[in-house]
C-alpha cells in the first residue's frame, strides 16, 4: 500500500489541493503504516486505527475556505451543509471539530465523527477523510471534502461577504496566487469525425487526462464519451479520467449487451444527448465555478425548494442552459438532451457542466473551458458589484 | 432505562416445539436486539446453546428473523434471514431472503420464529399475532412448492419445501410463496427432517418509526444513491436486465466458469444474456415485496425467469448453450425447491468425473432425481464433494467447506478467491462480494489481479455485510447506498443512534461468533481452501486479457494476514475458548 499512498500524495500536490508538507496517510492492512507530516500522521493512524477502514487522510487543504466556514458557522453548529449535488448525493453533510475542541484526545473525537461520515474537518489541522475500502477511496473523499468547502465558500462569500479578520486579504490571495487561467492552449486534438475504435479510445483517455490537468473537475471525477456508428465509448463509473486506458466500455446504442453496466452513470445522458444533438463527442466535468454560479438563482417567491431536483425552468448562464437534475437516473438524462442541441453545451444545477463536440473534442473541450472563465469572471464581477466600496 | 424502544423491534419471538407440539411467545432480551440487530445477527446469537448439534437433530432450531426496518419503508428492507446449521456444509448457516413473508412475520408482532423439535408426521404452521397453530400436512407432502404455496396461501404468506427439502436433498432450499429462496446450504432439508412442510404467517401490526422526517430525509437519500448507481437503475443495471446482466460482463472479463472451471470463457453464453432473455421471454420487471429495484424477471404470464448463478452453471458450467433448457431448470429446481448453484455445479463435478458433461435433454430427468432422490439422483443429491469423494476424485468438487463455487471464477478476481475462503458459510459470493469493487466498481474500483490489501478489504467487507444481513437489507442496495445511508435509516426507525462504525462493530462481532461456532465444531484454516485447480490451471485467457493461476504463496499470505487482522490464531481459530462469554 506504499505505492497507493505515494501516488495519491503525489495527487494531492497535483491537484493543489493540499499544502506541501502538510499532508499525511494512514492504511492499515495487517500492520497499520503512516506516512507524510509527522503530526497529521500520528493522529491519522490513531483515528483509522478505531475504524474499520482501510486507509485515512489528514491533509491542511491549500486554501483557508474550510477553517472560514468552521469559523462562520453560528456558536452550536457542529456541521456544514454544501447545497451542491455532490454533497447531497454522497457526502450529505461534513461534521467539523472547532479548535477548541481539539485539545487533549483529539484523534478520538475525529475517529468519533468519521465513523459516520466520510469526511471532518479539524480546524487548524485540515480535512481527515476515511477510505473504507482503498487508500484512493480516502483521496477521493478527502478531494469530494475539498470541492465541496470550495462551492460553498464561494457562494457564502458572494451572499453575505466576508465576515472575519483576514478574511478577505485570503480571498484576494487565493484569487491572484491559487488560481490559474483555465484554457486549451498547447492542447492536442485528433480532428474528427472519429471511426476507428483505437484512434477513438487513444483520444478519449488524452482528453480525459486534459480534463483532470486544466482543473475542470472535482478529483479526478467526471465522464467523456464518443459516438461512433452503432457504438458509445464511454469512461466507466469511479474511472479517474486521468487513467482511462482499460476503463472505457463500448456500449451498443441498440443495448444489445450489457457489458457496459460498468459505464458511467451518466450513460443514460449521453445516449440520450447523441440521440438529441447528433453530437459525436460529450464531455462532462465539474468545473468549480460554473458548478457554484449554476445554484445562483434571483427568482423570488418560489415555491419550489428542491432546487436542484425540482426546478423545471431552464436558467442561462450566459448563453448556457442551465437545469435542475440528479445523477443518473434520477432526472439530468431528461433535462439535459432537450436544451443542449443549440448550444452545444449545458450546466446541471449544483453539479457540473456538459458539452458536446460535432466531430471531435476540441470544440467540447473548448467550449467548457470558455464556460468556466466566463463564470469565473461572472463570479467576481458580481461580487465586486455587491461589495465594492 | 432498560425497556426496548417502541420503535423498530417488536422485542418478542415466537417459539415452536413441534416434537411437544407447543408453542410460547418469549420476550427477546433487549441487548440482543440492540447488539446484534435482527436477521442473521439475532438468529447467530439465538444458536449460541445449540450451535454443536447435528443439523438434523430435533433440537437443531432452524429460526426465521426479521430485522428492524422490516415493515418500514426502508428501501429492500421487506426481508428476512434463516438460520441454522447447514446439512451441507455443517457450518453455521444463514440465508436472506425476501418477500410478503418476512413482512408478515413482523406484521404478526413477532422479530423472529424458532422452531425446534420433529413432528411426529407432516405439518404445516400458522403463524398469526395470536401465536402458532399445526396443521396437518399429509396431503400436502411430496407436493411441489407451487402446489402448497397455492393451497395455504389464504391464510397469509408461504414458505414451503418442495419434495427436495422433503428428501432432504442436501442443497434444499425453502421457497418463499412469491419465488424467493432461501437457498444454498439446505435449510430445506433442516425443515423437512422436522416434517415441517410449510410456514404460513399472517398479522397487520404496523411498526412505527421513532422519527418519521429523519427517516424520510435517509430514504430520499437511498433512493437518490440507487439512481446514481449504473449497477441499479443504469439502463444496463439490473433493474432493467436483472443479474444476468452480468453474464456479458463476465464473458468480457474472462472469469465465466465453464465445464466445471476448466475454463472461463463461454462461446455460448450470449445466448442467455440479459439482452437474450428479454428478447426470448418478452420478460417484466418483477421483485421482492416492497423492493424499489425489482431485479427479479418474470414472464409475462408470471414464470420466473433465472438469475445470473443460475443461467451460468445450468449454462456455461456445464457446456449447455440452450436458454429455454436453462429456463426449465431452474423452474424444475424451484417447483422441487432446492438451490440451482449447487445443483447445476455438483452436474458439473460429476460430469467431469464420468467424462461427459450433462446435455440440455438429460438435465430435466436429472434434476428431477436428484429433487426425488432416484437412481444416480440419490448421489447427486448429497452436493459435489461427496460425489467427487464417492467418485474418487474429490479434487472434481469446485467447492469450499463442500459448499459450490458461484459464478465467479476466483482467478479472474483475487479478493474473490480469498473471500471464498474466509466466508463462514462456504464457497459464497455474498458474504464479502468483492465483485462489487473488482468487477462492478463499487464503491471504488480495485485490482482484480492483485492481492494488495484484499485480507483487510475483505475483513471490513463481511462485518459490513452481516450488519446488513442483520437489518436485513439486500446486498444489492450497496452498490449505490452506503452504510451510512442505512444507518440514518436505523437510527430514525428505533431512535437509537447507530453510525457505519458501529454497524461495521455488530457485523464483527456476528462474524467472530459464527467463526467461533464453526471452529468448535471443527473448521479451521485447512477448510479454508480453494480446489487445487486455481492454483494449478489458468483459466481461457484472450482479447489482452491473462487468466493464470492464482499464485498460491501469495494466497496463503494474504490468509496469514486475514487471520491477523481477525485476531484468530495462524490456524485460524481462536486462542481464547473463553471468547464467546465476552459477548453479550
Amino acid at each position: 500500500m506504499r505505492d497507493q499512498i505515494a501516488k495519491y500524495s503525489g495527487r494531492l500536490l497535483s491537484d493543489r489541493s493540499a499544502v506541501p508538507g502538510r499532508i499525511s496517510f494512514a492504511a492499515q492492512d495487517d500492520v497499520l503504516l503512516t506516512d507524510g507530516d509527522p503530526e497529521l500522521a500520528r493522529l491519522a493512524g490513531e483515528v483509522l486505527f478505531s475504524l474499520s477502514c482501510l486507509g485515512m487522510v489528514a491533509a491542511l487543504p491549500s486554501l483557508p475556505f474550510a477553517d472560514f466556514l468552521v469559523r462562520r458557522a453560528p456558536a452550536g453548529e457542529t456541521r456544514i451543509v454544501p447545497r451542491d449535488t455532490e454533497t447531497r448525493t454522497f457526502l450529505h453533510d461534513i461534521p467539523f471539530l472547532r479548535r477548541e475542541e481539539l485539545g487533549g484526545d483529539a484523534a478520538a473525537r475525529i475517529a468519533r465523527l468519521l465513523g459516520n461520515r466520510k469526511g471532518v474537518i479539524a480546524e487548524g489541522l485540515g480535512i481527515f477523510a476515511n477510505g473504507p475500502v482503498t487508500v484512493e477511496h480516502a483521496y477521493i473523499n478527502y478531494s469530494s471534502v475539498f470541492h465541496a468547502v470550495f462551492v460553498k465558500y464561494l457562494l457564502d462569500v458572494l451572499a453575505e461577504g466576508f465576515l472575519l479578520p483576514g478574511e478577505k486579504e485570503a480571498f484576494e490571495g487565493f484569487r491572484r496566487d491559487w488560481l490559474r487561467p483555465v484554457s486549451a492552449e498547447g492542447l492536442p486534438f485528433r480532428s474528427g469525425p472519429l471511426e476507428d475504435p483505437g484512434e477513438i479510445l487513444a483520444e478519449i483517455a488524452a482528453v480525459g487526462r486534459y480534463t483532470v490537468e486544466r482543473g475542470l473537475v472535482d478529483s479526478f471525477f467526471g465522464n467523456i464519451s464518443c459516438r461512433a456508428g452503432g457504438v458509445v465509448y464511454i469512461s466507466q463509473t469511479a474511472a479517474s479520467l486521468d487513467e482511462l486506458p482499460g476503463r472505457i466500455d463500448p456500449v451498443p446504442m441498440d443495448n444489445s449487451s450489457t457489458t457496459g453496466i460498468t459505464a458511467s452513470s451518466e450513460l443514460l445522458a449521453h445516449r440520450r444527448i447523441y440521440e438529441a444533438s447528433g453530437a459525436r463527442t460529450i464531455l462532462h466535468g465539474h468545473p468549480k465555478f460554473a458548478v457554484a454560479m449554476s445554484m445562483l438563482c434571483e427568482e423570488k417567491d418560489c415555491p419550489v425548494k428542491d432546487c436542484w431536483k425540482d426546478c423545471d425552468r431552464v436558467r442561462l448562464l450566459g448563453d448556457a442552459p442551465v437545469v435542475a437534475g440528479e445523477i443518473g437516473a434520477g432526472g439530468l438524462a431528461k433535462r439535459v438532451p432537450p436544451v443542449i442541441a443549440s448550444p452545444r453545451k449545458a450546466v446541471v444545477y449544483g453539479h457540473g457542466v456538459f458539452t458536446v463536440g460535432r466531430t471531435d473534442f476540441a470544440e467540447a473541450f473548448r467550449a467548457m473551458v470558455a464556460l468556466e472563465n466566463w463564470c469565473r469572471e461572472e463570479y467576481f464581477r458580481r461580487l465586486a458589484e455587491k461589495f465594492s466600496g | 432505562m432498560n425497556r426496548l424502544p417502541a420503535t423498530g423491534w417488536r422485542g418478542k419471538l415466537l417459539h415452536v416445539d413441534l416434537g411437544e407440539g407447543t408453542a410460547r411467545i418469549e420476550e427477546i432480551p433487549r441487548e440482543f436486539l440492540l447488539r446484534y440487530l435482527g436477521g442473521r445477527g439475532l438468529g447467530v446469537r439465538l444458536l449460541r446453546e445449540t450451535y454443536a448439534l447435528d443439523p438434523f437433530h430435533p433440537s437443531m432450531p432452524l429460526i426465521f428473523a426479521v430485522g428492524p426496518l422490516c415493515g418500514t419503508a426502508a428501501p429492500t428492507a421487506a426481508r428476512l434471514a434463516a438460520v441454522s446449521r447447514s446439512p451441507l456444509t455443517g457450518t453455521v448457516y444463514d440465508c436472506s431472503a425476501g418477500g410478503r413473508f418476512a413482512h408478515r412475520l413482523k406484521a404478526a408482532g413477532f422479530d423472529a420464529l424458532r422452531i425446534v423439535g420433529r413432528s411426529p408426521r407432516p405439518v404445516a404452521l400458522a403463524v398469526t399475532p395470536e401465536g402458532a397453530e399445526t396443521l396437518p400436512a399429509g396431503d400436502l407432502w411430496g407436493k411441489t412448492v407451487g402446489e402448497t404455496v397455492r393451497a395455504l396461501e389464504g391464510r397469509g404468506s408461504v414458505a414451503a419445501i418442495g419434495p427436495a427439502g422433503e428428501n432432504r436433498v442436501l442443497f434444499a432450499c425453502i421457497m418463499m410463496g412469491e419465488g424467493n429462496a432461501i437457498g444454498r446450504g439446505g435449510l430445506g432439508a433442516v425443515m423437512g427432517g422436522k416434517n415441517l412442510k410449510a410456514v404460513v404467517v399472517n398479522g397487520d401490526r404496523a411498526v412505527a418509526v421513532a422519527d418519521p422526517s429523519r427517516f424520510d430525509r435517509a430514504r430520499q437519500d437511498v433512493m437518490r444513491l440507487f439512481r446514481a448507481s449504473p449497477v441499479i437503475f443504469g439502463e444496463l443495471g439490473i433493474a432493467e436486465f436483472g443479474t444476468p446482466a452480468l453474464v456479458d460482463l463476465m464473458r468480457q472479463r474472462r472469469m465465466a466458469p465453464t465445464e466445471n472451471f476448466r475454463r472461463t470463457v463461454f462461446e455460448g453464453s450470449g445466448n442467455y444474456s440479459g439482452p437474450a432473455i428479454r428478447k426470448a421471454y418478452g420478460s417484466k420487471k418483477d421483485g421482492c415485496f416492497g423492493c424499489p429495484i425489482q431485479c427479479k424477471k418474470s414472464t409475462p404470464d408470471g414464470m420466473h425467469l433465472p438469475e445470473y448463478e443460475t443461467v451460468s452453471h445450468f449454462g456455461a458450467l456445464n457446456g449447455i448453450d440452450d436458454l429455454h433448457a436453462i429456463v426449465r431448470s431452474n423452474a424444475l429446481c424451484n417447483e422441487l425447491g432446492m438451490d440451482t448453484i449447487s445443483a447445476a455445479a455438483t452436474l458439473a463435478a460429476w460430469g467431469e468425473g464420468r467424462g461427459r458433461f450433462p446435455v440440455a435433454e438429460e438435465v430435466d430427468r436429472l434434476v428431477a432425481d436428484i429433487g426425488y432422490r432416484r437412481g444416480e439422483g440419490d448421489l447427486l443429491a448429497q452436493g459435489s464433494r461427496r460425489v467427487a469423494e464417492a467418485m474418487g476424485n474429490p479434487d472434481l468438487s469446485m467447492s469450499v467447506k463442500s459448499l459450490e463455487l458461484p459464478a465467479y471464477d476466483p482467478r479472474g478476481a483475487y479478493g474473490m478467491a480469498l473471500a471464498y475462503c474466509t466466508s463462514n458459510r462456504g464457497g459464497c459470493h455474498l458474504r464479502a462480494y468483492p465483485i462489487s469493487h473488482e468487477i462492478l466498481r463499487k464503491p471504488v474500483a480495485t485490482d482484480r489481479f492483485s492481492f494488495s490489501g484484499k485480507a483487510r478489504i475483505i475483513k471490513i467487507a463481511e462485518d459490513a455485510n452481516a450488519a446488513v444481513d442483520s437489518l436485513v437489507a439486500c446486498k444489492f442496495s450497496f452498490f449505490g447506498a452506503t452504510l451510512e445511508e442505512y444507518a440514518e435509516l436505523l437510527s430514525a426507525t428505533t431512535g437509537e443512534e447507530y453510525g457505519p462504525q458501529s454497524l461495521k462493530e455488530i457485523g464483527e462481532r456476528i462474524y467472530l461468533t459464527e467463526r467461533f461456532y464453526n471452529c468448535a465444531n471443527g473448521f479451521d484454516a485447512g477448510d479454508d481452501r480453494l480446489p487445487a485447480r486455481f492454483f494449478r490451471e489458468p483459466g481461457s485467457g484472450g482479447e489482452g486479457i491473462e487468466i493464470p493461476p492464482i499464485d498460491e504463496k501469495r494466497f496463503e499470505e494474504e490468509l496469514g494476514k486475514y487471520y491477523r487482522i481477525r485476531g484468530l490464531t495462524p490456524q485460524g481459530t481462536f486462542s481464547d475458548p473463553g471468547f464467546l462469554e465476552k459477548l453479550p
